[in-house]
C-alpha cells in the first residue's frame, strides 16, 4: 500500500501546471515542425510525381533503395560533406584564432569585436547578392582587386567553374558564420581565470602550451556546441547557395548539396516523393552528425582547469 | 503515483509515433482531391462564359510592363470583371512558386503565366484547365499556340511571340572594320568577325548559358543551326548525332579555341542580363530574344534605333534557325473563377492589345493581322527579321521534362565548355540521360 503525502500531491500538482505552462509551446513545435516533418516521412513512402497523373502508389521504402543507387545523390553528399568540412573544421578553427587573438588587450578592441558582428548582421540573401557581385566574372571587385595587385593576369570567372564556385560558396558561408562563433569562442575565454594563465607563465610554459593545456581544453563546451550548430547549418544550407547560382545550384550542379538537391527534385521535377525521403535523408544526415560530435567530445571527461 | 518519463518510455512514445505515420503511409494518397488531373475527367475543356463576372487574381512574370500601365484598366472597363491584384516575378523564380501553388490547390491565383515547358510540364500534372477550341482566336499564328499546348490539348493562350535573331552593334563593326549594314551570314563569317571585334577590353560574342533553362537554350539553338535536332518523331533523344557533337564542339571553341566568347556567358543566368551588357556595349554581337531591340534603344544605352542591327542568326550547316521563346497565360484548375480568367486570355490575344505589345515592349505579337501590319514592322525594325526566320526551323520543344532536362544539360554543356568532358561525351551520356526521361513521362 502507498502512502500519498502531501508533498507527492504537490509534487503532481506542480507537475500539472508544469506541463501546462509549456503546452501551448509544445503544441506550437508539434504544429510547426512535427506536422510538416511527419508529412514528409509519409509522402516519402509514395511514388509522387506529380508529372505522372493522379495516382501515387504506396512504395514503402523504395525511395529510400532510389536514392542509394542515385549517382546525383552520391554526389550531392560528397559535396556537403566537402563543404561541411571546411566550413565546420576550418570555421571553428578560425573563430578560436580570432577570439583568442581579441582576447587580447589592444587599442581599438572594442571596436573590432562591434565591426565582427557586421556580417552577422546581414540578412542572408544580402549575403548572397552582395558575393555574387562581388565575385562576378566581368564586373566583380575581386577581380579589380587581384589584377591591380598582381596576383591574376586575367579576370577569373569566379562562379562559372564548379570548383571555384564551391570555394567562394565556402567562403561566403564563413564570412557569414564566423561573428557568432567568434562570440562564442568569446564568450568561453572570458569565462577562464586570468590567474591560471599567469599560474602557468611562472611555470614556464610558452604560448602554444598555455594554448594546448589552458585554453583548448576550458573552450570544450562552446567548441562542441560550435561543432554541433555549425554542423548543423552547413548541411542544411541553402539560401546562400540559391542566391550565389541564381537557383540553378551552380555551374555543373558545382553547389547542389544534398538540401539543393532535395529542393531540385520536389519543386523543380514535382517529384515529390523522391523529394521527401531526400529531405528525410538529409535529416538523418544531420542527427548522425551530431551525435558524431557529441560522442566524440561530448563523453570525454570535463578537462576544465579549475582556479585554485 | 505518476509514471516518471523515462528514456525507455521516451524511446517507446517516439516507436508509436513513427508507427502511426507509417501506418498513415498505408492510407491511399489517391484520393480525388490530391491533385487537378483527377478533376479533369469530371469538367470538360473550358468554354467561354456568355458574359463572365466576378474577380480575378493573376501572377505574371516581369517581361510586360504593359498590362499594369493600361491593360487591366481596359479590360475592367470592357468586360466588368475586376483585376483584383496582379503580381510579377522573376522568371527563374516562378516555376517553383507554382509548383507549390498547385500543389497546395491553392485557388486564390485564377491565371499563371506559362510557355512551352511549363504548358506541358503542368499540363500533364493536370494543374492548368484545358482549353476548349472554341476559346481560342481563329487569327493566333502557330508558333505562339504551340507554347500553350502539349499532345494536341491547348492550356491557355499566348500573350506575346518570341525568336531569337541576332544583334550587332554597328559602331563596334566600323571600329573593328567590318560592314556595319549587314551581319555575319554564315558560322564562319560569324567567327572571324567576331574575332575582329574582340579586343583587350571587349569579346566579340556573349552569351547566357549561367543557369539550366540557359544552357539547354543555347545548345538547342547551336544544334538547330547546324540542321540538328532535339527528338525524332517518337521523342526519342538524336541530338547527339553528327550535326550535334559538330554544333557543340563550334559552340566550345568559341570560348576555348577562337577566345571570342566573353568567359562571363557561364555565369550571366538570364537573358536581360545578356541585354544590358549588349545595350553597354560592352560585346558586339548577341543572339537574344526581341525585348534586346527595346533595351538597346532606351535612354542610358550605348545605342540607339540607328546603331543597332539586327538579322538572322548564321548557321553552320544551314543558313539559319532560331528558338521558339513564346509566352502565354492559362487558367489554374483550381481556378473558381475560370471563365472570367479566360476572359482575360482572350481580351491579351486581341488585335488591340497585341499591336501594344509591339509598339510599347517590342515583342512579336501572337494574331497573324498584327504580325503582318506594316505599321507593326514601322514600330518594330526587328519583325522584318522574325519575318524571315519563319522560312528556317525556330522551335523549343517544350517537353514535361523540360525542367529535369535542363539540369542535366546544364552539367554536360558547362563541363564540355569548360573542357573537363569532350562534347561527344557529353551528348552521348546526356542522351542516355534524356531517353530515361522520355521513358519515365511518355508511357507508351
Amino acid at each position: 500500500m502507498t502512502v500519498t503525502t502531501r508533498a507527492d500531491v504537490r509534487r503532481r500538482r506542480d507537475l500539472r501546471f508544469g506541463l501546462g505552462l509549456s503546452l501551448p509551446a509544445v503544441a506550437v513545435v508539434v504544429l510547426l515542425l512535427g506536422y510538416p516533418m511527419g508529412y514528409a516521412l509519409y509522402m516519402s513512402g509514395f511514388s509522387w510525381n506529380d508529372k505522372l497523373g493522379s495516382y501515387h502508389p504506396f512504395v514503402g521504402l523504395a525511395n529510400y533503395g532510389d536514392l542509394l543507387s542515385d549517382p546525383a545523390v552520391h554526389r550531392a553528399v560528397g559535396r556537403t560533406l566537402y563543404f561541411s568540412a571546411f566550413t565546420v573544421l576550418g570555421g571553428v578553427a578560425l573563430a578560436v584564432l580570432i577570439a583568442v587573438l581579441l582576447n587580447v588587450e589592444f587599442r581599438g578592441r572594442t571596436l573590432v569585436r562591434v565591426l565582427l558582428l557586421v556580417p552577422w548582421a546581414v540578412p542572408p540573401v544580402v549575403n548572397g547578392i552582395m558575393w555574387k557581385l562581388i565575385f562576378d566574372g566581368s564586373s566583380g571587385i575581386m577581380n579589380t582587386i587581384l589584377l591591380s595587385t598582381g596576383v591574376i593576369d586575367t579576370r577569373v570567372q569566379w562562379l562559372a567553374d564548379p570548383g571555384l564556385t564551391m570555394n567562394v560558396l565556402i567562403f561566403a558561408e564563413m564570412w557569414k558564420l564566423l561573428p557568432f562563433l567568434c562570440l562564442l569562442m568569446l564568450a568561453g575565454l572570458q569565462g577562464i581565470p586570468s590567474n591560471i594563465y599567469k599560474a602557468a607563465r611562472i611555470d614556464g610554459a610558452n604560448g602554444w602550451q598555455r594554448f594546448r593545456k589552458i585554453t583548448l581544453p576550458n573552450l570544450r563546451g562552446p567548441i562542441m556546441f560550435a561543432l554541433i550548430v555549425q554542423s548543423m547549418w552547413s548541411l542544411k544550407v541553402f539560401d546562400t547557395i540559391f542566391v550565389l547560382t541564381g537557383g540553378s545550384g551552380g555551374p555543373a550542379e558545382g553547389t547542389t548539396t544534398i538540401n539543393f538537391l532535395a529542393y531540385l527534385v520536389t519543386f523543380s521535377n514535382l517529384d515529390r516523393g523522391y523529394g521527401a525521403s531526400l529531405a528525410v535523408a538529409a535529416m538523418v544526415l544531420i542527427i548522425l552528425v551530431t551525435l558524431f560530435w557529441i560522442l566524440l567530445l561530448g563523453r570525454r571527461g570535463d578537462d576544465r582547469t579549475e582556479a585554485r | 503515483m505518476p509514471t516518471p518519463l523515462t528514456r525507455r518510455r521516451l524511446l517507446s512514445l517516439s516507436g508509436l509515433a513513427v508507427g502511426a505515420v507509417a501506418l498513415g503511409g498505408c492510407v491511399s494518397a489517391n484520393d480525388s482531391s490530391s491533385n487537378g488531373a483527377s478533376g479533369a475527367a469530371s469538367e470538360g475543356p473550358l468554354k467561354p462564359g456568355s458574359a463572365p463576372t466576378g474577380e480575378i487574381t493573376i501572377v505574371d512574370d516581369n517581361t510586360n510592363k504593359l498590362f499594369q500601365a493600361s491593360t487591366i484598366a481596359a479590360f475592367e472597363a470592357k468586360t466588368g470583371i475586376k483585376v483584383k491584384s496582379y503580381t510579377q516575378g522573376n522568371f527563374n523564380d516562378l516555376h517553383d512558386r507554382y509548383a507549390t501553388l498547385f500543389a497546395a490547390q491553392d485557388s486564390s491565383i485564377d491565371v499563371v503565366m506559362t510557355w512551352a515547358g511549363w504548358s506541358a510540364e503542368f499540363g500533364q500534372a493536370g494543374w492548368l484547365q484545358e482549353l476548349d477550341s472554341s476559346a481560342v482566336p481563329a487569327d493566333l499564328i502557330k508558333p505562339a499556340l504551340d507554347a500553350v499546348s502539349w499532345q494536341g490539348k491547348v492550356y491557355g493562350l499566348p500573350k506575346f511571340s518570341s525568336v531569337q535573331t541576332m544583334f550587332w552593334s554597328k559602331p563596334l563593326f566600323e571600329q573593328a572594320g567590318v560592314d556595319p549594314t549587314k551581319g555575319p551570314e554564315s558560322w564562319d563569317e560569324f567567327v572571324s568577325t567576331a574575332k575582329a571585334l574582340t579586343t583587350k577590353d571587349r569579346y566579340g560574342y556573349a552569351c547566357d548559358i549561367g543557369n539550366a533553362a540557359g544552357a539547354y537554350q543555347n545548345f538547342l539553338r547551336v544544334l538547330l543551326l547546324n540542321g540538328g535536332d532535339m527528338y525524332d518523331a517518337d521523342y526519342k533523344p538524336i541530338f547527339n548525332s553528327e550535326q550535334g557533337v559538330q554544333a557543340l564542339s563550334n559552340f566550345v571553341d568559341l570560348l576555348q579555341v577562337h577566345k571570342v566568347m566573353d568567359p562571363s556567358s557561364l555565369q550571366i543566368s538570364n537573358a536581360s542580363d545578356l541585354g544590358d551588357l549588349f545595350a553597354k556595349g560592352r560585346t558586339g554581337m548577341v543572339f537574344n530574344w526581341p525585348f534586346q531591340y527595346a533595351v538597346a534603344t532606351a535612354q542610358g544605352s550605348a545605342l540607339d534605333a540607328s546603331t543597332v542591327g539586327n538579322g538572322l542568326i548564321p548557321g553552320m550547316g544551314v543558313r539559319s534557325a532560331s528558338i521558339d521563346g513564346s509566352e502565354g497565360f492559362a487558367v489554374s484548375k483550381f481556378s473558381k473563377n475560370k471563365e472570367a480568367a479566360l476572359a482575360w486570355l482572350q481580351f491579351v490575344a486581341t488585335g488591340d492589345v497585341q499591336k501594344q505589345i509591339v509598339t510599347q515592349e517590342g515583342w512579336f505579337p501572337v494574331s497573324e493581322p498584327v504580325l503582318t501590319d506594316p505599321a507593326s514592322v514601322k514600330a518594330l525594325p526587328v519583325l522584318k527579321t522574325y519575318q524571315e526566320s519563319t522560312a528556317y526551323a525556330t522551335k523549343r520543344w517544350g517537353t514535361p521534362w523540360s525542367s529535369e532536362l535542363d539540369q542535366l544539360m546544364s552539367v554536360q554543356i558547362i563541363n564540355a565548355m569548360n573542357k573537363k568532358t569532350t562534347p561527344k561525351e557529353a551528348l552521348d551520356t546526356l542522351a542516355t540521360q534524356t531517353q530515361a526521361l522520355v521513358d519515365k513521362y511518355l508511357k507508351r
